[in-house]
């Protein structure tokens, strides 16, 4: 049935995306938020995310070109970009944030260089996984996404 | 589902406390506030709240968030806020809100480094959660608005517990109150409540036997009885002062070694807090003239003071800028302040309040002084504010300005004197902050306050004690809508605070003369602060202005529309506090007084400022608490004659509120003004809130009417006592309150 078969679609998706350390349990809670109320809340927030962290990361690189000393500065415009990364469960983004963060308080920019590269990197992976993935939950419609399989 | 209130700006966000939801709902329909700057974070916590049936208001930003919260006193249970965010720190947006609105303050942040999280408790932050945030650590936030409650009637019942025989003989014990002078204010006002009405009587014995419902007068720690205080400290030598051997030498009738302990854990946090730079000993600010004198007053705070002064102040690096430019002053700001600090309370308070109501002409004076400030508030806004409340602060005497100099520049003043809301606060605060806003900005606020306001009150005559209310009322002012819990809770709060807290306080109490404020000054600033109640301080004579159930507790009424409580707070708090950022200096002031942590001021001034019998009337007469606040009715009059009637009213609403709070319904508390939790306790219960609908709440006075007044307000909304600007918010001024 085409129905159960793009459900498990969704599914297997998901699941590869927790196993590969793209999401963690925050998404889950994430989703917990949906109902049919809100049937889709977790789509409108990763947009949200991914808009306002695109912006922060905007600054970021501006910063790490025009005042790359200012490692404070740095690392209080990460230290945002690690709060909404971890609110909607981007694991490895996090984790990539986190690590620049180290390199920020050791104040290696060339280690805060090469980490930034990877959130990018991760940013641009996520946004893209996510994004397939919530095409293919609208094909399967609310009311499945309401309570999606395997969630 | 419910349609999600951001507030970006100052959108009216929050709902006033109607009973919309009955209380067994509770915690559904919590009110809670959120901040954060990260908006993906935002919409998350707020749809996680909305789970839990929350009644959430967004905001983005802590200035927002502040407005909002002075704009719309009383209509928040609880705030949850980020600890990084760009427009202001987190935690001095928790200063802030405790100071002026005393709501429990959740702060969250995904740094969760042990530093993080003491900063967290130590700014006196209910809690501190890590992001991100899980449904389960949201939805028991709620559990903090109760506990708060909980420890507010508490105090107050401790701190009544002496008092307890002597309220029961009312009349007699008249005598024995004055005696005690200011210590004994509250008992007047309990006893004038009691007096007010016969049910009232009634209610407090029975209140007052039942321990569970602890509806013990909180004791308001008046200029006078600060200044008792900060003598015996300084006798006993700061390192030798215990509870014991100051309680001693105090000589206060009444005055328990609970209340000193407290009172002392207060003042030297204060003192820490607000502790300058050592080497910015001197005050060699323009004030010096007339501040030499208050320093020397100080002097034995000297060392004291500023250290603690410098260490706790722990301003911000351009409050420090400033107070370098400025470092005398600074420095004695601090010690002046310590000395007068409850002077300085009382009046920075009143003045503050009083500011608010003649915010204009007040603003321009203090602007002026403030230009005087030499050292230059590190931003204009400071200058201007100083120099405002430089002009307050003269008032004051010497002191007052050197406190506000001090305050202003500890507390980077700039935030003070931008009283969002009402300039007067703004002013007063400038004034105020010298002296106690200084104080109080950065953790002491509380001092600060109410030495402000003490200030102010110094000045009328009547107002001897600090007049906690008059903070309230300033903060009121603000608002002029001043809910009444929070008005009068910070009120008392923070003249009791200020006395211990703000270190910066200044030290009214020596260097200002008697009155601190002139009574025009002060009239002016009362009026200014009170802008709903103003009359009633001011015209009163000054003394009058803040009955302590005072206006407060009437604007309460109206709950929503009640500022003259949140007012007065937000005019105590802006005014000195917030030195910080650009907060109104009266909230500042005030609502660091209020929050620091004396819980017991907050009970003070919960005064549910009855607004005219009129309105009361017809309610609950149970309110009875309107003893003192309903007084106040077009004259300042606090609240003798109406408060019956309208204290019935008010009574009754309270009950139900106190009835709620008391029992740790939590919901109905929650959802009521927090602040009437606070104070008011001696009133009310001297009301006998025993409301037979409501069942006994034991808040305290304040809570109830603070309760009173929301839930009065709301209900009568049609025909509330409308905030009664006579009420005015004279939480302090106990012997105003008609008992």
């Amino acid at each position: 049935m085409e129905y159960s078969s793009l459900q498990r679609q969704v599914a297997y998706m998901k699941k590869r995306l927790f196993d590969q350390g793209y999401l963690d349990e925050q998404f889950y809670q994430l989703e917990e938020l949906q109902d049919e109320a809100n049937p889709n809340f977790v789509e409108e927030v990763v947009t949200l995310f991914f808009r306002d962290s695109s912006r922060l990361m905007a600054n970021i690189e501006q910063a790490l070109e025009k005042c790359p000393q200012d490692f404070h500065r740095l690392d209080s415009f990460m230290h945002q970009l690690k709060g909404s990364t971890s609110s909607i469960g981007a694991l490895r983004v996090k984790n990539e944030c986190t690590q620049f963060r180290e390199y920020c308080d050791e104040g290696n920019l060339d280690g805060c260089q090469r980490s930034f590269q990877k959130v990018k990197r991760e940013h641009a992976v996520l946004k893209q996984k996510l994004k397939a993935y919530f095409q293919l939950l609208r094909q399967i419609g609310p009311t499945e996404r309401a309570t999606p399989p395997g969630g | 589902m419910e349609p999600s209130r951001a507030a970006a700006s100052t959108a009216s966000s929050g709902r006033p406390r109607n009973a919309l939801r009955p209380l067994s709902d509770f915690p559904a329909g919590l009110r809670v506030l959120v901040v954060d700057d990260d908006l993906t974070c935002l919409k998350i916590i707020d749809r996680m709240l909305r789970k839990c049936l929350y009644d959430v208001t967004v905001c983005s930003g802590a200035a927002a968030a502040l407005a909002m919260l002075r704009e719309k006193k009383g209509e928040f249970d609880l705030v949850l806020s980020d600890v990084y965010m760009p427009d202001m720190d987190g935690f001095k947006l928790l200063e802030h809100i405790g100071l002026e609105m005393d709501l429990p303050v959740i702060m969250m942040s995904a740094d969760d480094g042990k530093d993080a999280v003491m900063k967290g408790v130590t700014h006196g932050a209910c809690d501190y959660l890590i992001k991100p945030l899980s449904m389960e650590a949201l939805k028991n936030i709620w559990q903090h608005v109760v506990r708060k409650r909980r420890n507010e009637l508490k105090e107050l019942e401790h701190s009544g517990s002496a008092e307890e025989n002597d309220r029961k003989k009312r009349a007699p014990e008249e005598g024995d109150n004055a005696s005690s002078g200011n210590e004994g204010s509250w008992k007047n006002v309990k006893r004038r409540r009691d007096e007010e009405g016969e049910v009232v009587v009634q209610e407090e014995v029975e209140e007052r036997e039942d321990p569970s419902t602890l509806k013990k007068p909180r004791v308001v720690w008046s200029v006078d009885l600060h200044r008792q205080f900060v003598a015996a400290v300084n006798q006993l030598g700061v390192d030798k002062a215990v509870p014991k051997k100051i309680l001693e030498l105090m000589h206060v009738h009444g005055l328990t070694r609970e209340n000193v302990a407290s009172h002392l854990q207060k003042y030297r946090l204060y003192m820490r807090r607000v502790s300058v730079p050592q080497h910015q000993g001197r005050l060699d600010t323009p004030y010096t003239g007339s501040s030499e004198a208050t320093f020397r007053s100080v002097d034995s705070f000297d060392g004291f003071d500023l250290h603690s002064l410098a260490v706790s102040s722990q301003l911000s690096p351009q409050s420090l800028t400033t107070l370098h430019s400025a470092p005398r002053r600074v420095t004695n700001t601090s010690i002046g302040m310590s000395s007068v600090d409850q002077m300085g309370f009382f009046n920075s308070s009143a003045q503050i309040s009083n500011a608010s109501n003649i915010r204009p002409p007040l603003m321009q004076q203090i602007n002026k002084q403030q230009m005087n400030f030499p050292s230059g508030p590190s931003t204009s806004m400071e200058s201007r504010q100083l120099g405002q409340s430089q002009q307050l602060i003269q008032s004051y005497g010497n002191m007052g300005l050197q406190a506000s100099e001090g305050a202003s520049v500890l507390l980077n003043l700039p935030s003070l004197l931008r009283t969002s809301t009402s300039f007067p606060g703004g002013s007063i605060n400038a004034n105020l902050s010298n002296s106690s806003v200084m104080q109080m900005t950065h953790r002491g606020q509380q001092f600060s306050l109410s030495q402000q306001r003490n200030q102010i009150h110094a000045s009328m005559p009547q107002l001897p004690q600090t007049r906690g209310l008059i903070l309230n009322g300033i903060a009121g002012e603000h608002d002029s809508r001043l809910p009444t819990t929070i008005g009068q809770i910070l009120s008392n709060e923070v003249s009791s605070h200020i006395s211990g807290r703000s270190g910066s306080n200044m030290n009214v109490d020596t260097s200002l003369p008697g009155g601190y404020m002139n009574a025009s000054s002060y009239g002016a600033v009362s009026h200014a602060l009170y802008a709903d109640f103003p009359n009633s301080c001011m015209n009163e004579s000054t003394g009058s202005c803040y009955p302590l159930a005072r206006s407060v507790g009437a604007t309460s009424l109206t709950s929503t529309a009640m500022p003259p409580v949140g007012d007065v707070e937000a005019l105590g708090n802006s005014t000195g506090l917030r030195g910080a950022k650009d907060f109104v200096p009266n909230y500042d002031l005030f609502s660091e007084l209020h929050q620091s942590k004396s819980q017991d001021w907050k009970l003070q001034n919960i005064n549910v400022s009855y607004p005219s019998d009129q309105h009361l009337g017809s309610k609950q007469s149970n309110i009875a608490f309107g003893s003192p606040s309903l007084a106040h009715q077009d004259s300042s009059a606090t609240v003798k004659d109406g408060s019956s009637r309208n204290t019935r009213t008010v009574r009754k609403e309270i009950f139900s509120v106190r009835t709620e709070i008391g029992h740790e319904k939590g919901e109905r508390i929650a959802q009521r003004n927090r602040t009437i939790l606070v104070e008011n306790s001696v009133r009310l219960k001297s009301e006998g809130m025993s409301d037979p609908r409501y069942q006994d709440v034991l808040f305290d006075d304040n809570i109830i009417q603070n309760e009173l007044m929301n839930v009065v307000g709301k209900k009568q909304q049609e025909g509330v006592v409308q905030v009664d600007p006579e009420l005015n918010f004279d939480g302090y001024s106990l012997d105003n309150i008609p008992s």
